[in-house]
């Protein structure tokens, strides 16, 4: 309970919402470069290194209530969950000590790319019929093709693109707190796991 | 309202100390500018008046801090904020977001402290009219300029009616038009005896013009202090790595000239420079 | 908001159709926002119900054939789901759209704190989707700049990929770094203060509103449940 609180301090209820509008900010400039990513859990990834896995739970969720809400992405809403998991699987992989060997965070991103697929399948093949109305689309068409279910071809998809997503993403959070001032991050809740505990 | 008996401040994990023995006295009803080049410890000495020294900021803090009658060490940031105000570099950051008007937003603070609806209604009010603000009250804040936000962040912390006011620097982002508002406002708010404020500051022209005193930090301890025309007069000025105004470095050049008869006392505002040029 | 979503999946499709047409158009009509509601709900289902319909229809493999097309052959079981997709996608639209466009959402996080949610809660929504516009314009920026500074934006894949860090270094960095300005800010005007808080507006709840509440809530419980048990018993 006292670590909760502690995870929960003002700089993380601020850095929640500065993590959420980077999720959309980014998402969008990858969007502008045209390349096969999404990179919109960056921000989520950034909260549940420095703030623990509820941190990085809530801010998944609320990530995508809010982008609902706004009208960019009405449906973002049903895969809150999907999110959710994201931010909870790296701050339990950065508990772990993960963040501090490269690989086994690479080898972290990898793994919950894998999960998100597994979640979010089920998902969009319901509600969707497994179509996100974006260019990944033709991969469900497909896997469609060569005779697999509506869920399959949907997990088919997300099995490709997922992992790469979520390794670059975690690549580009683990370049990102390399570059801040170790004084600055002391400010975070949990700064021992990017820089080893403080003396 | 400000004491400070011998203060060392290090922060965590540095080896050299921000401030060193720091010995200062602030009276009620005066406003004071913080001087220093970057790195001197003006920001360290801000923080550490408005309590996020050792609040927030971890460290190993020496000495007798007591702010507005509180012992900081021993008070909280939650009972700090009832009674010393801090306004930051950055306005956009300042801009809670929380608030959809720049009434509501002045409100935040109100509301966290528990003020009664009728009461916060008048502080609201009154605030918006000392700052300026009173027709901007019904749009967002995020649709004000830099100066206008600069403003409005000093209005929120002047509707909490802060006995000590500190602003870290608060014309930094800002143009010249804006940097003038903000001198300006806190002049009026300290003649009119709303508050008592502390500037860390690098704009001497400004400094000279409004500050009653002058407090000249270097590597953490103190380099001088005094009224403004004392302090940046000073022979030594160039030393404590203050920047000059340009009217200073002119009636400098000029000295050196032989153009106009060394006075003791250089000019530091336009005014000032009028005369001295006479 | 769960909520919603739970009944989504629970009704069956051709109810979807039903309760877009008899509660959100005439309930958007009834606030003067049909034009505006039924506008943004065509943009929005358009680019799924379109390739939702081909991909359905044409590789659904199996069962009656409705018409056939060169090789490809349109199903007709392939239809029924890309309906019953289609129809989930436009009812859900349709809600959040409605909420959204009637609702302010400080008032509507002011309520639920009045109902015991944290005052953080409050903090986190309003102040996220204020900020969202924000940083958005400020990606712009950022793209802008590095453009006109003669990053490569196009070309091929290595190419863009190339600049996707200098792109967004910058900006997580610098957000990172306001956290600090940001967070005392707000300790500064009281946010961590213990005790009671007041609040500078106040909310307005009819009886009728009330009643109304409550009759929405029983008809969603009995949905989910209804669907539960025939799901079980099937």
């Amino acid at each position: 309970m006292e670590r909760i609180r502690r995870d929960f301090s003002t700089v993380t209820l601020v850095m929640i919402p500065v993590a959420i509008a980077l999720n959309i900010a980014v998402g969008q400039l990858v969007v502008a470069l045209k390349l096969p990513l999404y990179l919109d859990s960056i921000g989520t990834i950034l909260v549940a290194v420095l703030a623990g896995p509820l941190a990085g739970l809530v801010t998944g969720v609320l990530a995508n209530l809010i982008w609902t809400l706004t009208g960019l992405q009405p449906f973002a809403a049903a895969f809150a969950i999907v999110a959710g998991i994201i931010g909870l699987m790296a701050g339990l992989f950065a508990g772990w000590g993960w963040f501090r060997r490269v690989w086994l965070w690479l080898l972290g991103g990898v793994i919950t790319g894998i999960v998100a697929a597994l979640v979010s399948a089920p998902i969009s093949a319901y509600l969707f019929g497994g179509v996100m109305g974006s260019g990944q689309d033709f991969l469900v068409a497909f896997f469609r093709a060569t005779g697999a279910s509506v869920i399959q071809a949907t997990f088919g998809q997300g099995i490709v693109a997922d992992p790469l997503d979520k390794l670059v993403s975690f690549l580009l959070v683990w370049l990102t707190l390399r570059a801040l001032p170790s004084r600055f991050l002391q400010r975070f809740p949990r700064a021992e796991n990017v820089a080893g505990r403080p003396e | 309202m400000i004491e400070l008996d011998g203060v060392t401040f290090t922060y965590a994990g540095e080896a050299t100390p921000a401030l060193q023995q720091l010995d200062l006295r602030i009276g009620a009803g005066e406003l004071w500018a913080v001087l220093g080049p970057t790195g001197a410890g003006k920001s360290t000495l801000c923080s550490l008046l408005a309590g996020f020294i050792p609040h927030f900021y971890r460290g190993s803090l020496r000495g007798k801090v007591r702010v507005a009658g509180i012992d900081v060490p021993g008070s909280s940031l939650g009972e700090m904020s009832e009674h010393v105000g801090s306004v930051f570099q950055n306005p956009f950051n300042q801009v809670t977001g929380a608030r959809y008007t720049v009434r509501e937003e002045i409100g935040f603070g109100l509301e966290n402290l528990g003020v009664p609806r009728p009461a916060m209604l008048e502080r609201i009010e009154r605030s918006l009219a000392l700052t300026g603000l009173s027709e901007l009250a019904e749009r967002s804040p995020y649709a004000l300029s830099g100066g206008q936000q600069q403003r409005l962040a000093i209005a929120s912390i002047l509707a909490l009616r802060p006995k000590l006011m500190i602003l870290d620097e608060p014309t930094s982002q800002l143009d010249p038009a804006g940097t003038g508002q903000v001198f300006t406002l806190l002049r009026d708010l300290v003649s009119a005896g709303e508050t008592t404020v502390v500037v860390a500051e690098q704009r001497l022209e400004w400094v000279a013009r409004v500050a009653d005193r002058c407090l000249v930090l270097q590597s953490g301890t103190k380099a001088a202090e005094g009224t403004p025309s004392d302090v940046l007069s000073s022979p030594e000025a160039e030393g404590w790595g203050l920047c000059e105004s340009r009217f200073s470095r002119a009636a400098r050049a000029a000295a050196a000239q032989g153009i106009t008869p060394q006075r003791p006392q250089l000019p530091h505002t336009l005014d000032q420079a009028v005369e001295y040029f006479r | 908001m769960g909520l919603l979503l739970a009944v989504a999946f629970a009704v069956p499709w051709w109810a979807c159709y039903l309760t877009l047409g008899l509660l959100v158009l005439p309930l958007a009509a009834l606030g003067r926002l049909f034009g505006p509601l039924t506008r943004t709900l065509w943009k929005l289902v358009l680019p799924f119900a379109v390739p939702i319909l081909l991909i359905q229809g044409f590789f659904w493999g199996e069962g009656e054939v409705l018409f056939t097309l060169g090789p490809l052959s349109f199903y007709r079981l392939g239809l029924i789901f890309a309906a019953a997709s289609i129809g989930r996608i436009a009812m859900l639209g349709g809600c959040f759209l409605l909420l959204s466009m009637t609702t302010r959402i400080d008032m509507l996080m002011r309520a639920l704190v009045e109902r015991g949610l944290p005052n953080q809660a409050l903090y986190l929504v309003v102040t996220t989707l204020q900020l969202v516009p924000r940083f958005e314009a400020q990606a712009h920026r950022i793209q802008d700049a590095q453009r006109a500074r003669g990053l490569e934006t196009e070309g091929s894949i290595a190419r863009r990929a190339r600049a996707l860090v200098p792109l967004i270094g910058p900006l997580l960095l610098a957000s990172l770094m306001d956290v600090e300005e940001r967070a005392l800010a707000l300790e500064a005007r009281g946010f961590s203060r213990r005790g009671p808080r007041t609040s500078l507006v106040t909310l307005r709840d009819t009886p009728l509103q009330r009643w109304l509440r409550l009759a929405l809530w029983l008809l969603a419980a009995t949905l989910i449940l209804y669907r539960l048990v025939s799901w079980i018993t099937r």
